[in-house]
């Protein structure tokens, strides 16, 4: 276990790092990308340019520029250049939106990617298949800002079933918390749902004619045990493995769209506002944040697995 | 210039139209006239902004979402009348007591402070709060802090670590006396005393972005909570009220909630519900909600004109437009009521490089030197004349909505013409700078020039040969006219509060311009003023360089 979580964390130090210098490199290599440029202004003259340059240090090696930037997000200090806010600070009052939307939305595709795979599974062939099968289908190929566009169009604006977006802090007030996060959570599954379903599918319908299951059943062991202990049990390797990876993104400023759509504010929205700005600190600190749970939630996964097959050791 | 920011558009376009076709209408093209109509006092309404105010910090902010909240929480010693329209563009004195004089070689500014005043937090402001002020904006690097470092004497050496104050600002604690020495005489300088990033702030303030914790202001409004990126409230400053200022409202309103949207879609119809009271001006109207919004909300929905110019810019330095008759077919061929038509009706006709609302515009009644109809056919002959056809042409462009649809056409149009037109389309984000840089050198492309202040030199000095500069050149066609230069020489010293007496002198600039076809004008934009029916529309000032005035804002 010891050599397990040294060698993840040695991996995880790597990722970030590889992960850093070429998100710090491609700002680099815009043309006209210059943040001195930006800062001073339309109306600046190239005195004004050069003198922002010296004060934050645009002027020094990039090799050093990279240094001083990590060094900043590793002490906290972390400023962004189009607002001059603390970076970090921001994603702090950003993140409980974004865990808001990854737990719930988690959970529903889970679940529902889960259920709807073990019914199309057992009931293969049959007019509840063919239906999940389409219904999957129209979830994963329908792009996310679309969807949520009409929903609120129809639910917040027309119908004023749901709020039109916003979020409401959980601690402040929960029932409000609730009702600005059905919508959202609803949207930003429905792709994961019909993609689960798919996959789980197809993985319960190989695993029914694994030989160790034809073995359970020939001891006299229930249908209904069969599927839930031996078949099911398997079957749900890779999905533990997609959800993980799924869920980090999500929570690592994945929801791009949704925290749009729906105003959220959420990390992604975050990462998608300094993107759009050429914003190289917060686009930093958020695709390492992205990736330091890409990592540990990818660890966290090979646990599971071990759990869930005994033939799994975990080295 | 105040720049206009978009971020939550890119967002709103990639909607799509789900709202179409529901309903239909009139579109209503009026300007609102100021006026009460017999409103309520007190309570509060909520601001949506499509995007965030750069900072929240008068020494910082430069977008129209930031001027919108400092105007009337920081007041300059200058500061313009709470009108509609031209009316609005007139300097009247703010924390002065009154406006400026101004010594016979232009280069000495005086004014007063008035007694008595003490900000939102109840510090007496004083007379030294002013170069502090200054010094601030331009250690913190505001964004148009060339203003000062440009004219004011001292600034530069200020600007650049070679002194520790401004010498050319001396201020007078005990008689409140102000005096400003310019290195130039500069007659638009009252309109940089007016900007709000003049807003006095006491000294001592922390010389670093507060957008978190704004300083406090002298304003009929200050800031009462602040979420960066998220939204910000604003409440009465109770203390304003008893300086009897005039012609400064001291608002109706007890709380401006601003919160921040990043979908105008949904901005959009939170106005139209009322379950929000005021879409931004700054924002974009989703076009899919626009005829639901005329025929659903037109009693409170206009598109107001705002001083500013969209023009293609023709580089007179190369080929093809250093060609005269090449630049007058574009000028000729030109159809500005297609470009209206892709800008949703935001939108208005012109051929003037000086825009309605400054001193100077020739007016409707002038005619276009080519005409308002677009003429093809006379245009193609035009470039056959000229000899440029089948040349290569490179037209640069940004990507937003609606300007990446005014490069499709012009591209379209200069192929028409027999140029061999293709465009560049580059991130919004290095636009400027990319076509401001001199290595490259761009033909031709999409430029626009938003008022910073009711001014025509403002706008002249894109036109202005000493501004070409090989980094962030704004002087986008390279024009260097001698003609030009010299009528600048002699128009821009004069006085902001003389401006009326040379408007005809502007005006034969401005035609004389336009003969030249420096650049193709197509428009001035207009910006929505939409409010939720909570509101009193008509008695809500859209002002032309602050856009919506919160402190005219009322509930029924």
């Amino acid at each position: 276990m010891t050599r397990f979580v040294v060698r993840r964390l040695i991996s995880m130090v790597l990722v970030l790092f590889a992960i850093s210098v070429l998100t710090f490199l491609i700002f680099q290599v815009i043309p006209n990308g210059d943040p001195a440029q930006r800062m001073a202004g339309r109306l600046s003259t190239p005195e004004t340019v050069a003198a922002i340059r010296r004060t934050w240090g645009f002027d020094q090696p990039i090799w050093q520029q990279y240094l001083t930037t990590m060094k900043k997000i590793f002490s906290g200090e972390v400023i962004s250049y189009t607002q001059q806010v603390n970076v970090l600070d921001q994603i702090k009052q950003d993140l409980p939106a974004t865990l808001s939307l990854a737990i719930g939305a988690g959970i529903i595709w889970l679940v529902l990617g889960v259920l709807f795979g073990l019914l199309s599974a057992i009931r293969a062939g049959r007019f509840t298949d063919r239906a999940l099968t389409v219904l999957a289908l129209v979830g994963v190929s329908t792009p996310v800002f679309l969807l949520g566009a009409v929903a609120l169009y129809f639910l917040a604006f027309r119908v004023q079933l749901f709020p039109n977006g916003g979020y409401v802090p959980l601690t402040s007030d929960p029932p409000q918390w609730l009702y600005h996060m059905i919508l959202p959570w609803l949207v930003l599954s429905v792709l994961f749902i019909g993609i689960y379903s798919r996959v789980l599918r197809s993985n319960l319908l190989d695993t029914m004619n694994e030989d160790y299951v034809r073995t359970a059943r020939a001891k006299g062991i229930s249908e209904r045990r069969v599927l839930l202990r031996h078949v099911l049990r398997n079957s749900l390797i890779p999905i533990v493995s997609l959800w993980s990876l799924d869920f980090a993104a999500v929570i690592g400023g994945g929801a791009i769209l949704t925290e749009s759509v729906f105003n959220l504010h959420g990390v992604g929205q975050y990462a998608a506002e300094s993107i759009a700005q050429l914003d190289v600190p917060p686009v930093m600190v958020v695709v390492m944040f992205g990736a330091f749970f890409v990592v540990v939630l990818s660890a966290v996964t090979d646990v599971i697995f071990a759990l869930l097959d005994p033939r799994i050791r975990l080295t | 210039m105040r720049v206009r920011t978009f971020g939550a558009t890119a967002v709103a376009v990639a909607l799509l139209t789900v709202a179409a076709g529901c309903g239909g209408g009139g579109s209503n093209n009026s300007t609102t006239s100021s006026g009460s109509s017999g409103g309520t006092a007190g309570g509060t309404a909520t601001v949506l902004m499509g995007t965030a105010p750069d900072y929240l910090d008068p020494q910082l902010g430069y977008t129209t979402q930031s001027a919108e909240p400092d105007w009337i929480i920081y007041t300059p010693l200058l500061t313009y009348r709470h009108a509609n329209g031209t009316s609005g563009g007139q300097l009247i004195p703010g924390l002065a007591t009154a406006l400026p004089t101004v010594s016979r070689d232009g280069l000495t500014y005086t004014l007063t402070l008035r007694r008595g005043l003490t900000y939102s937090n109840g510090t007496p402001v004083k007379a030294s709060d002013f170069p502090y002020t200054i010094m601030r904006a331009i250690r913190v690097n505001w964004g148009g802090k060339s203003f000062y470092t440009n004219y004011i004497a001292g600034a530069s050496a200020y600007d650049g670590g070679r002194a520790s104050s401004i010498s050319g600002i001396q201020a007078d604690d005990a008689t409140g006396r102000i005096t400003i020495r310019l290195t130039q005489p500069y007659g638009a300088f009252a309109n940089v005393l007016a900007f709000p990033s003049s807003g006095l702030v006491p000294r001592g303030t922390a010389m670093r972005n507060l957008s978190n914790t704004p300083p406090p202001g002298v304003g009929p409004y200050k800031y009462s909570s602040v979420s960066v990126n998220r939204g910000f409230t604003l409440t009465r400053n109770a203390s304003f009220a008893r300086f009897g200022i005039p012609n400064i409202p001291t608002g109706h309103l007890d709380t401006i909630r601003v919160t921040i949207v990043s979908n105008t879609q949904s901005e959009a119809q939170q106005v139209l519900n009322n379950q929000a009271d005021v879409f931004d001006a700054g924002d974009t109207l989703p076009p899919s909600l626009l005829p639901q919004i005329e025929s659903q909300a037109s009693s409170r929905f206009a598109r107001v004109p705002i001083p500013s110019t969209y023009y293609f810019f023709l580089n007179v330095t190369k080929p093809p437009f250093n060609n005269a008759k090449a630049r007058q077919a574009v000028n000729m061929a030109i159809d500005r009521e297609a470009m209206v038509r892709l800008a949703s009706g935001f939108l208005k006709p012109t051929c003037w490089f000086l825009p309605e609302g400054i001193v100077g515009h020739p007016g409707n009644s002038v005619r276009c030197p080519y005409g308002t109809t677009p003429d093809l056919a006379a245009a193609k002959r035009l470039v056959q004349q000229s000899g440029t056809a089948g040349t290569a042409v490179t037209v640069w462009g940004e990507q937003r909505s609606p300007r990446r649809e005014y490069v499709d056409y012009y591209t379209d149009l200069l192929n028409k013409l027999g140029f061999k037109a293709q465009e560049r389309i580059v991130s919004d984000t290095v636009y400027f700078p990319t076509i401001g840089n001199a290595k490259t050198d761009p033909q031709t492309g999409f430029a626009d020039w938003i008022q910073d202040f009711p001014n025509p030199s403002d706008f002249y000095l894109l036109m202005d040969g000493r501004s070409i500069q090989p980094t962030n050149n704004q002087n986008f066609s390279k024009v260097n006219d001698p003609h030009i230069q010299g009528e600048l020489n002699r128009l821009n010293p004069v006085p902001a509060t003389q401006l009326n007496s040379v408007a005809n002198d502007w005006s034969t600039l401005d035609q004389y311009t336009a003969s030249r076809a420096y650049v193709a004008v197509y428009g001035t934009e207009t910006m929505p003023k939409f409010f939720s029916n909570r509101l009193d529309f008509g008695a809500a000032v859209f002002h032309p360089t602050y856009l919506n005035d919160w402190t005219s804002l009322q509930l029924r």
